[in-house]
């Protein structure tokens, strides 16, 4: 999959700028603050429609713009189409073939993207939160009809606290309205909780091959699955619904007492161990960075899988931070394959055999330019 | 303000109305303004009577000018049959199909504990009433296939099934006249799990 232009109207601070790309690696060089996160973040809104950085779509309009967009020519399985979003101040369309489409499961998917950039870290070190959104996100990009299930689960689960909240304040509940909703919470929790499991198990076996190649072969990396209830990982999914009526049931009592729901897929989180020990906990930074690392660089090899073509990936402010080793490593992955777009302030951190095969461009207040 | 009070007020009254903001609102008044005075003495007529002499009738719950109304009153329709309905609305459209020939019931609303809505705000006991004193042999639950239509649904098929009455829930799945390639996932899943022998 490749990106093979990009035009950006008042996005950020562009006012306009069209970029045609050519070869596997691009290399984009400036100072701070010129707009080399925003063009990374272009990408990564023409894939997912949001920012990473931001729930607000407006910051995205030029500050003195009614309207901001990005146009994408995209080639994917020998064909090349375009793909546009367009923010105002009404709200966002975003145009697959220059159709709008309604719904988020209908567009997301067709430029698959992965990002990995310093706050990444946070992946690791930060709080669940961070962790369900890592998958929440990346199921959702190879499988749309998941972020269906996530919606109605969120949905329901708003309802069941709400309700919830108000029997803890009753004397004698009526319990019939929690039982309706429990049921048709574990209707989707097991989806979710199923496909959560399916993913996980295939990122496990890519992310801990890869994590042995950067440490060479000195850390062995593991993932668990931390989930608010017993449950098995190869449980099927009518196991899974049962064993999640069993749990409700069993905190029924509490649920009502604490006011909010107890268990299921919002409470669960990942957890990771570098040769036994909790990373998150007792590992080093370097180690951090590594799983954020191994996590991202498996993402690519799953997508490929599951796809069948690998999707671009975008180096924000990354590279330069990575040892010589763990850099070649990155590279050697990519090699040919991914099309990959590199920030960074200087080219000193990166090496002279990539350089050689990228297209540089230096962006400077805004403005682009290329140099060969 | 800018305006008069008379015609101030008339404003105020128009943005009360579902979907009309204060521009719509300014430019109705200002119709108003314009027409015949005997059209505006109907209109307003129609207003006060529809308010005045429109109740809900006491079996069903569907809005009626006599109570019980045109539909529970009628002794050739099938009072064994009971169709329960989000709102009156639902009523007139499932009356435009004009097969279905029972009753209906309409619950004025769904079960939805974020906004303050419990069982004991919508039409449900009533119905419980009635399916005491009634003789009922089926109840098709009607409401919107979206969460909290479920989980009224749902809701009512709980209280209920003890009685032993049958209980079933109207179809989900492709619109008549669709294509197959425009439906989305989650519709195709659904018509997929209602299949049926032909």
């Amino acid at each position: 999959m490749q990106i093979q232009q990009l035009t950006l109207t008042n996005y950020r601070n562009y006012e306009k700028i069209s970029l045609q790309f050519d070869r596997q690696i691009n290399v984009i060089i400036g100072e701070n603050a010129q707009g080399k996160t925003n063009l990374m973040e272009a990408i990564y809104v023409l894939a997912f429609t949001k920012s990473h950085r931001t729930s607000k779509d407006k910051e995205l309009i030029k500050w003195d713009a009614e309207y901001g967009k990005i146009e994408g020519s995209i080639f994917k399985r020998n064909r090349t189409f375009p793909l546009d979003v367009i923010f105002s101040h009404k709200g966002k369309k975003a145009k697959f073939n220059h159709i709008e489409q309604k719904r988020l499961s209908d567009y997301i998917g067709s430029l698959n993207v992965v990002m990995f950039a310093p706050e990444d870290l946070y992946l690791v070190k930060g709080s669940p939160q961070e962790r369900r959104k890592f998958i929440d996100m990346e199921i959702g990009q190879i499988q749309p009809v998941y972020i269906y299930h996530l919606g109605q689960y969120q949905k329901i689960l708003k309802q069941r606290n709400a309700l919830l909240k108000d029997l803890m304040r009753k004397q004698s509940p009526d319990l019939t309205m929690l039982h309706v909703l429990t049921e048709q919470l574990i209707e989707h929790a097991s989806i979710v909780l199923e496909r959560r499991f399916l993913f996980l198990r295939k990122l496990r076996d890519w992310a801990s091959e890869i994590h042995k190649g950067i440490s060479r072969e000195l850390e062995k990396l593991e993932i668990h699955y931390d989930s608010s209830m017993e449950v098995l990982e190869d449980m099927s999914l009518e196991t899974i619904k049962e064993t999640f009526q069993t749990s409700f049931e069993a905190k029924e009592k509490r649920e009502i007492e604490r006011g909010t729901t107890l268990i299921g897929p919002h409470r669960d989180d990942l957890l990771f161990y570098v040769n036994g020990r909790n990373v998150q906990t007792y590992g080093s930074q370097g180690q951090q960075r590594t799983t954020a690392l191994s996590l991202k660089l498996a993402e690519i090899e799953l997508i490929y899988q599951e796809v069948g073509e690998y999707p671009v990936l975008l180096l924000d402010d990354v590279l330069s931070e990575l040892d010589h080793h763990r850099q070649s490593h990155l590279l050697n992955t990519i090699q040919g394959r991914v099309q990959t777009f590199v920030t960074t302030t200087s080219v000193d951190g990166i090496a002279h055999e990539t350089l050689e095969e990228a297209d540089i461009f230096t962006v400077s207040d805004g403005k682009l330019q290329t140099e060969g | 303000m800018y305006y008069p009070e008379p015609i101030s007020k008339l404003i105020d009254s128009f943005t009360k109305l579902p979907g009309i903001g204060p521009k719509t609102a300014a430019r109705l008044a200002f119709f108003v303004l314009e027409m015949k005075e005997d059209d505006v003495l109907d209109f307003a007529k129609s207003l006060v009577n529809a308010k005045r002499e429109l109740t809900h009738c006491t079996t069903c719950g569907h809005i009626t000018d006599r109570d019980p109304c045109s539909i529970c009153s009628d002794e050739s329709r099938d009072g064994s049959l009971i169709c329960v309905v989000e709102d009156p609305k639902d009523v007139i459209a499932m009356e435009k199909m004009k097969d279905f020939q029972g009753k209906y019931h309409v619950l004025h609303g769904t079960i939805s504990p974020m906004d303050g809505i419990g069982p004991e705000d919508i039409n449900v006991s009533s119905l419980i009433e009635r399916l005491k004193d009634e003789k009922v042999e089926e109840l098709i639950l009607a409401t919107n296939p979206n969460v909290e239509g479920e989980a009224t649904s749902m809701y009512i098929s709980r209280l209920v099934k003890p009685s032993g009455i049958r209980i079933t829930r109207i179809a989900h799945g492709l619109p008549m006249g669709g294509d197959l390639e425009y439906a989305d996932e989650v519709t195709l899943s659904k018509a997929m799990e209602g299949r049926r022998d032909v």
